[in-house]
């Protein structure tokens, strides 16, 4: 399981969120650039039609792949209740020719993407991932070298934090309280309940820009 | 890793399997000086394919398999023969299986018998029999050589370990002998240097060659 928010924020303002992410986690941040394909269960395969993610870690100098599943959202009145997203996500470590054995499958490559950004892990009252990417479309079949940002303008920063049937109560204050700290920059929802960006970013970000320009980090 | 060769019993035509070929093997093994060191198991699971419409045609496998091997208990392999890959991954790529719900866990055969340590060898003997019943469908063996990870350098050792096992299993008149198909490894992409990835594609063809020995 994991607990999830997202939220956009404009390019210009990518430098104030890493001050003051940087400032919150106190950690070093990690490079993301990572190659994402999705893959949907061709026709006729399957129960029901399906989807699987395949995760290629660009940001060491050798690739690695991961195979990442997300399931369904919890539901019912306590999880309408709360602003951070439960669900389901099963992730598996997998050799490099994943993309040949699912296409063996009968699975078929409905997009991809490049997210290239950085990310901060860290603990405060849980394990807390932050990352702020932009996603990057390719010209052509696989040729992350040519690729564009989608969104010049606007990068996504996604909170994520795993969890427990059992902790996940405590996960979900952990992350709803560390995304306060990040409230004056941009708001954080539920996947697919998009807020926005944030009208004070603008502001937000001089102060933190000229007060990290006094205090160097 | 260091090399190993798979091997599985064929029986003489018309002759039916029995536990007893397993403890006479045991039996060899020991006399040869085979010290019982443990036990052995790995898990082979046939994944079959989901169809919406059983009557519409499918581009998609008939089967694949997933092996699960005692050494390697963090790692999942699948196999898929037609297409010549073979995946590792972590064990929690079960789950997403099955979560996918595109193809099932149909038939589990579970190899389980005893390890022994001869000398430079790691030998393991044991019965193939699907989880769901007693049903005697197979015998295998493993046989490791510990010094060596090259497959073409420990070929020489290994064929004369066989020799010797033939000659020692011959002397108690079973009704067949061990064999030890050759999978082709460059099939899979796979070099020299020996891997768990080369055991999964050896329980491949062994299974193919145990599920041609039950159709004859």
């Amino acid at each position: 399981m994991e607990c999830v928010v997202q939220g956009i924020i404009e390019t210009q303002h990518v430098n104030a969120l890493e001050i003051l992410l940087h400032g919150l986690c106190g950690v070093p941040k990690e490079q993301v650039r990572v190659h994402e394909l999705c893959l949907k269960s061709g026709p006729n395969l399957g129960v029901v039609p399906s989807e699987v993610r395949l995760l290629c870690d660009l940001a060491h100098p050798t690739p690695s792949w991961t195979v990442r599943h997300v399931g369904g959202a919890m539901r019912g009145s306590g999880a309408d209740q709360i602003s951070v997203l439960v669900r389901t996500v099963v992730e598996s470590k997998v050799s490099n020719n994943v993309l040949r054995f699912f296409y063996g499958l009968g699975y078929k490559l409905d997009h991809e993407i490049l997210k290239v950004g950085f990310a901060f892990t860290f603990h405060r009252g849980a394990q807390i991932i932050v990352t702020v990417t932009s996603a990057h479309k390719m010209p052509k079949l696989h040729a992350i070298e040519e690729a564009l940002p989608i969104t010049p303008n606007i990068h996504m920063v996604e909170i994520t934090a795993p969890a427990t049937a059992e902790n996940y109560n405590e996960v979900v204050a952990a992350v709803s309280a560390f995304c306060e700290y990040l409230a004056p920059l941009l708001h954080l929802s539920k996947p697919g309940v998009s807020a926005g960006i944030v009208a004070t970013a603008t502001a937000a970000a001089a102060s933190l820009m000229s007060n990290s320009a006094s205090k160097p980090l | 890793m260091t090399v190993k060769w798979l091997m599985h019993w064929q029986p003489k035509p018309g002759t039916t399997l029995s536990t007893q070929i397993l403890t006479e093997a045991c039996q060899c093994v020991e006399s040869i000086g085979g010290q019982k060191d443990g036990r052995w198991r790995s898990v082979l699971t046939f994944y079959k394919p989901m169809q919406r419409d059983a009557l519409v045609p499918v581009d998609h496998p008939r089967d694949f398999l997933g092996l699960a091997l005692q050494e390697q208990p963090a790692k999942y392999y699948f196999i898929l023969r037609p297409n010549r890959i073979v995946l590792e991954a972590d064990a929690s790529i079960q789950v997403i299986m099955e979560k996918l719900q595109s193809y099932k866990a149909r038939v589990t055969l579970n190899f389980e018998g005893f390890q022994y340590k001869l000398g430079d060898f790691q030998l393991r003997v044991g019965k193939c029999v699907p989880s769901a019943s007693e049903a005697l469908r197979g015998i295998m063996m493993e046989v490791e050589y510990i010094p060596l990870s090259s497959i073409d350098k420990s070929r020489q050792v290994l064929e004369e370990f066989f020799d010797i096992w033939q000659e020692t299993i011959s002397k108690k008149s079973l009704p067949g002998h061990f064999m030890h198909i050759e999978s082709n490894f460059a099939d899979y992409g796979l070099q020299d240097r020996y891997t768990s990835h080369h055991t999964a594609v050896q329980y491949a063809t062994c299974m193919a060659q145990l599920i041609a020995a039950v159709r004859c």
